[in-house]
């Protein structure tokens, strides 16, 4: 959610500075959180419909039909592609012990990060479980076959709709292009031990190559860039890293000048959004010891 | 997989009168009008314990020859396999988009209408639990009402719709009745010409809505808003439905769900 936020408000031009917050309970549950002018909005769809009415619509030239496809495509990325996903980095046993309980566990503050990470992967499998686990699949690995089966089919057809086009529509990244980033740059990026998702999509060098894209394009680094929470020098898979282990960040924004000139984008001087996001303060060079 | 289609297939839903819900009764609508699009010929069985007897349990199946195969998505693989099929005219992308406009419909219509008749009190109070336990004495009925109950309610909060107004859900709904009717546009079927099973999963959801009485009619005043909706489910029944004399025919299924609903 956090990458596809990002991406989204990129496309569109929206200003956000990222900010991570002080942990807490609460603010766990709820990141990614989105705070402007006193307004806290915290879910990901609510997010993205807050920040269309605030008009920085990133889907303003695509047609009736165009929009009718993202969010029948949307449905499919979480259907097809979600369980996989959250499988591999919460469910998936070499995964989770060796690259995601770490980097949460590293970010959150003693004691949470002994019991936080468990009960996140619990909830994942819970949720797998309960959504694709009936009948006729009575064990977890039919389930898990299953589940990987579809993710692959969905990025087959996800591979097919993309052919040989820059974006999904055309020339100009929209909504559908986020979120199909914010599930693909997590397979792609994140090294795990086992990555039969991110062999699958290397395979389809459509999609690398849209990711790539979108990374170099969207998420690059400069110098005049800064954030409150301190440079972070890492590369881009670090970034990637940091994003996705389920809101836990701590991140360099960046705005790309060439979409501010975007016709929609108002010249706006109202106070900047903040993305706020779970995790100390600090670089991930600093990372405390759990 | 090579023999051909027998004429005793049979379809296996609820009790039509008494007991189906408004989610099976679509479902099996869709599965229903798809068949004839592929004029195959399938009797529809109503059975009080259809729901257990499907492999994966849930209605509809269909009891061909001597396989049994539930729900639409492998029914219509089974049927590829026979070698009929309604999409085959499609190009890649084409095909792309279908798998993500019934990704759609299950993902908001088909949750929406759990929703409707498992998670809303009133609904569940008049509606649900009476019918889903008709066949049986009490205290049977009770206990399997309160059992699935439980069962869709735990998927609801798994998901994350446990915590949506009934407000939120209709407008959800409204939201994908919008998708559906701008990519219908004016256009017959979806893809154009010749009708695909994605034809046959809105029409089956969209009829049920329609001609199914609830508590109140909000759920089916979203789909009335568009009209080239409505127009659509009309076609779809008269090009496929009516002129039947059999049992199965859609006005037959709405007629008695009306009648019955009003209790």
């Amino acid at each position: 959610p956090q990458s596809l936020l990002q991406a989204y408000a990129k496309f569109s031009g929206a200003p956000l500075t990222v900010n991570t917050i002080n942990n807490s309970w609460r603010a766990l549950k709820d990141v990614p959180v989105l705070v402007s002018e006193d307004v806290v909005i915290s879910q990901p769809a609510k997010i993205l419909n807050f920040l269309r009415k605030q008009k920085y619509n990133a889907d303003y030239e695509l047609s009736a039909k165009q929009g009718a496809d993202t969010l029948a495509y949307i449905a499919l990325l979480e259907e097809k592609l979600l369980p996989a996903v959250l499988h591999t980095f919460w469910v998936e046993a070499e995964n989770y012990c060796s690259v995601t309980k770490p980097w949460f566990a590293s970010r959150i503050a003693f004691p949470l990060s002994l019991y936080l990470p468990g009960k996140m992967s619990r909830e994942v499998l819970n949720r797998i479980l309960l959504t694709r686990g009936g009948p006729p699949l009575y064990s977890l690995s039919e389930v898990e076959a299953q589940i990987y089966r579809d993710a692959k089919e969905c990025l087959n057809l996800l591979s097919k709709r993309l052919g040989t086009s820059q974006f999904f529509f055309g020339d100009t990244p929209t909504t559908l292009d986020a979120f199909v980033f914010g599930f693909l740059a997590p397979i792609y990026k994140v090294c795990f031990p086992r990555v039969q998702l991110q062999e699958h999509l290397r395979q389809l060098p459509n999609l690398c190559r849209f990711c790539d894209d979108i990374l170099s394009c969207y998420f690059r680094l400069t110098v005049s860039g800064h954030s409150p929470a301190g440079q972070d020098t890492a590369d881009a898979n670090l970034q990637k890293l940091t994003q996705l282990v389920n809101k836990e960040s701590n991140l360099i924004e960046k705005m790309d000048d060439n979409l501010r000139k975007s016709p929609q984008h108002p010249p706006r001087k109202l106070t900047t959004l903040k993305l706020a996001a779970g995790g100390e303060g600090s670089s991930p060079l600093n990372r405390l010891s759990p | 997989a090579a023999e051909p289609w027998p004429e005793n297939a049979a379809l296996y839903q609820q009790l039509k009168e008494e007991q189906i819900l408004l989610s099976d009764n679509a479902s099996s609508l869709a599965v229903q009008a798809f068949l004839q699009m592929c004029n195959l010929p399938v009797r529809v069985v109503c059975r009080a314990n259809a729901e257990y007897m499907s492999p994966s349990g849930k209605v509809p199946f269909i009891h061909v020859g001597n396989q049994v195969v539930s729900e639409l998505g492998p029914i219509v693989q089974f049927v590829k396999a026979k070698g009929h099929s309604l999409s085959d005219g499609l190009d890649e992308v084409q095909k792309a988009e279908m798998k993500a406009y019934m990704e759609l419909v299950n993902n908001m219509l088909l949750t929406a209408e759990l929703y409707l008749q498992w998670c809303d009190d009133v609904t569940v109070e008049e509606i649900t639990h009476p019918r889903y336990g008709s066949p049986y004495p009490w205290p049977l009925n009770r206990i399997l009402s309160y059992q699935k109950q439980w069962e869709v309610r735990r998927k609801m909060k798994a998901i994350g719709w446990a915590g949506k107004t009934l407000d939120q859900v209709l407008e959800d709904v409204d939201q994908c009745c919008q998708a559906l009717s701008q990519r219908l546009g004016t256009q017959p079927y979806f893809f154009n010409k010749q009708p695909t099973e994605l034809d046959a999963l809105v029409f089956g959801h969209l009829f049920t809505i329609l001609t199914t009485q609830l508590i109140t009619d909000e759920l089916s005043e979203k789909v009335k808003n568009y009209s080239n909706l409505t127009a659509f489910c009309r076609r779809i029944e008269q090009q496929y439905f009516e002129g039947h004399d059999k049992d199965s025919s859609a006005t037959v299924a709405a007629r008695s769900a009306k009648r019955s609903l009003l209790r």
